[in-house]
């Protein structure tokens, strides 16, 4: 380790504490007794000097003390191959794997008590444990979704050609320390003051032409991409960029960028708690599309290592200084998507109904239209949907299974060996259960009067398009994570916006008068109603859905005319929008999502 | 919530019409509150209660009605149940039988057992009645085997 001491120690001995005497020896064992402890408590792993394993604590020194993963891997990788160092957020303590004994016995007698890297320049004090905290080894070949890395996509002589059409000041802050990276703006200038570009101001000068051998190969694999913008960045070793997610509103996807000059790890971050370290090499192109674009963060730790795969484990990858050509495409107008987290055209856009009209909202247009129609619901209901059949099909023997907005009870009874449960809002529609002899009881989904981690399966279809708000949307799913076991798992099917995703879904095959002309009614031809200020338009049945939040009506014909009408709330669910609020919590995973005539739906397994 | 017709819709309503059935099926006696049910339910999601568990049973009446006998069954879902609180639910509605307090290890080749427990768990149905929480007394209505656990606005 003395040949690349990046971390500006002087020396090595400043670094290591004297041989300890006999009488400190002492001192340093009742020392690491008590730190032996705490990692017991914070951790719920034992350790200890005795026993030495492969897996040596840094029982006084972790994220929460300073300590980074670049200081440990440099502290440790010098007396064996690394198989992986475990840093545990908020914890004064972490884990380094060696790949085998000797290693970790060496670095042990060397070290402990002696090297000071713990806060305040104190030593750090080690342990063996017997166990790892359950916590994933990074896996680099996990990226978020609609992340593409594609190695070697120019050619060295090419990296120089790029290189050659920006300079940086190589002096620029005096002693060349730098204390930011370097930034220029081709076509449009992005601005960190309004965190936007001005879309009416150009640059003089544009995307360099000599970048254009960039596009025809991008063609010649099947991607259209000219953008009209363009950002260099110049980052020394030790520099970074702070997580964020490029603007929204100011540029399309995809996102494009060519590494040059060095390899870096980015790290990619979810609103979920996920993190992924992805590792982009020098001549690659990284394309983000998608999720990866709007809904996760990426940025650079400033460091000098970066911990990288190698073949056999883990390992240091020093830094050089790297150039980043990113290419992007002005948007124009406001960012229609469905991550609505980070997006900053949807935070522009008026506000979500309020918790308070939602629910009054939804006690009018849904509950009580409910109550009225439920004779007739009971009569005209589609066959039961063939995969939520399968699912509850597929619980085992003496599994307890919740309907959650059980409606008639469509869904239950079918599995003869399980316990079902449904739960609904309408009374009259649970009279319709209890004629079927289901057990049933009346709640909202909003809140769901069952004790945690009961239910082995949980299915809920056709319920949470009628809540008025995102809000209560995740609140219902909340609530059936909560009723879950760990590895339980639940169904979730929703009305889409798009009744056409795949083909004819039933509901439009039905308007066989009006087949012809799909898109004949234009936003003017609506007409809308007004409940307590919101103003929603009113769908026209058996056609494609042109908003997200509507009233669809609900018919009776008796003996021949028309003798009532209802208005249901409705929000329509766009493409992925299910995932994206499943995603939210980081309790479970997806296991599958799909559409069903006009429905998205969803399987998710609770894992924590 | 009913809304007055207007021409416009008399037109474009034709192809989605729904006839009126006529109410075939008539209330029938299967009425159902299982103390299956009971052991799984809670009311701590109100406001200011933090456990809400067990919740008491206040019965008008109750019914015994047979139901088939499935051992294999009865002895994966007794893992699931909170065992005193069957016991104890057992014993507020009189049909305790002879049901040990405590479970015992093998209850899965004790025949006898799991038939008490199939007896108390799914052959007895409060048809009326009341559930309470146990920390606010709030009190949950049992109708027609219905227990309805909707909470006002102010109760969340
Ligand atoms: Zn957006």
């Amino acid at each position: 380790m003395a040949e690349s001491c990046v971390l500006g120690c002087e020396s090595e001995e400043l670094k290591f504490q004297m041989e300890p005497s006999g009488n400190s020896l002492k001192k340093l064992e009742r020392k690491m007794r008590k730190c032996h402890a705490v990692v017991e408590k914070e951790t719920g792993i034992p350790c200890s000097t005795s026993n030495p394993t492969k897996n040596v604590v840094v029982c006084n020194s972790g994220l929460s003390n300073g300590l980074t993963e670049e200081v440990v891997m440099e502290s440790f990788m010098s007396f064996g191959t690394l198989d992986r160092i475990i840093m545990l957020p908020g914890k004064s303590c972490c884990f380094v794997v060696f790949k085998n004994l000797a290693n970790a016995k060496d670095a042990f007698e060397h070290i402990n008590g002696k090297l000071k890297i713990a806060q305040d320049n104190k030593p750090i004090l080690l342990g063996y444990s017997e166990t790892l905290p359950a916590v994933r080894p990074i896996d680099f070949r996990v990226k978020p979704p609609g992340l593409k890395v594609v190695p070697d996509f120019i050619s060295e002589a090419e990296e120089e050609l790029l290189l050659s059409l920006v300079n940086f000041d190589e002096d620029e802050g005096g002693d060349g320390v730098m204390k930011h990276r370097q930034v220029k703006h081709f076509g449009f200038e992005f601005r960190y003051d309004i965190n936007n570009v001005d879309k009416d101001a150009p640059l003089e000068v544009g995307v360099p032409a000599e970048c254009d051998f960039l596009w025809d190969r991008l063609k010649s694999r099947g991607l259209d991409f000219r953008p009209d913008q363009l950002t260099v960045n110049h980052y020394k070793p030790g520099q970074g960029i702070p997580p964020h997610v490029d603007t929204h509103s100011a540029f399309d996807e995809p996102l494009l960028s060519v590494s040059l000059s060095s390899d870096i790890v980015m790290d990619f971050r979810h609103r979920n708690g996920k993190h992924l370290p992805v590792f982009v090499p020098r001549r690659s192109l990284t394309i983000m599309n998608g999720e990866s674009r709007y809904d996760w963060t990426h940025g650079i730790t400033p460091r000098k290592l970066d911990v990288v795969p190698s073949e056999k484990g883990i390992t240091a990858n020093e830094r050089g200084v790297r150039v980043s050509f990113t290419f992007r495409r002005i948007r124009q107008g406001e960012c229609e998507c469905i991550y609505k987290s980070l997006c900053d055209s949807h935070r522009r856009k008026a506000e979500d109904i309020s918790n308070e009209i939602a629910a009054k909202l939804e006690s009018t247009h849904v509950h009580q239209v409910y109550e009225d129609i439920a004779d007739h619901f009971n009569e005209t209901r589609h066959k039961p949907w063939p995969n939520v059949l399968d699912f509850v099909l597929s619980m085992k023997p003496g599994s307890i299974v919740v309907d959650i907005g059980c409606g008639n009870g469509k869904y239950m009874g079918i599995n003869k060996n399980v316990f079902d449960m449904g739960c609904d809002r309408s009374f009259n529609l649970l009279d319709l259960c209890v004629e079927s002899g289901y057990n049933v009881f009346n709640c909202n989904c909003l809140s769901v009067p069952l004790r945690d981690g009961i239910a082995d399966g949980v299915i809920c279809i056709a319920v949470i398009h009628h809540l008025a708000n995102e809000e209560r949307r995740k609140q219902s799913i909340s609530e059936m994570i909560r009723v879950l076991r760990v590895g339980g798992r639940a169904l979730i099917y929703v009305w889409a916006k798009d009744q056409n995703y795949y083909r004819k879904s039933s509901y439009l095959k039905q308007n066989r008068k009006n087949r012809k002309d799909e898109t004949d009614i234009t936003e003017q031809d609506e007409i809308k109603f007004s409940f307590d200020r919101v103003t929603l338009p009113i769908h026209t049945n058996r056609k494609q859905f042109l908003h997200q939040d509507l009233f669809v009506p609900w018919k009776l014909l008796n003996e021949g005319t028309i003798s009532d009408e209802f208005l249901r709330y409705y929000h329509v669910f766009e493409e992925n929008e299910l995932d994206y609020l499943v995603r939210t919590f980081d309790d479970v995973e997806v296991i599958e999502s799909y559409y069903e005539q006009g429905n998205w739906c969803i399987v998710f397994e609770k894992v924590k | 919530m009913r809304l007055g017709l207007t021409p416009a819709f008399l037109v474009k309503i034709v192809s989605s019409v729904v006839l009126i059935p006529a109410r075939s099926v008539h209330k029938s006696e299967l009425v159902k509150m299982k103390l299956l049910t009971h052991n799984m339910l809670t009311s701590k999601s109100m406001k200011g209660v933090t456990v809400g568990y067990p919740l008491g049973i206040n019965v008008v009446d109750i019914k015994v009605t047979e139901v088939d006998f499935n051992p294999e069954f009865i002895s994966r879902i007794i893992p699931k149940l909170d065992w005193s609180v069957l016991w104890k639910a057992a014993d507020t509605i009189g049909q305790l039988d002879d049901l040990p307090k405590e479970l015992s290890q093998e209850y899965e080749n004790d025949n006898d057992f799991l038939k008490k427990v199939h007896h108390v768990l799914l052959e007895v149905d409060i048809v009326n009645g009341e559930l309470v929480c146990p920390e606010t007394g709030r009190k949950f209505p049992i109708n027609n085997g219905i227990p309805n656990m909707l909470l006002n606005e102010d109760e969340v």
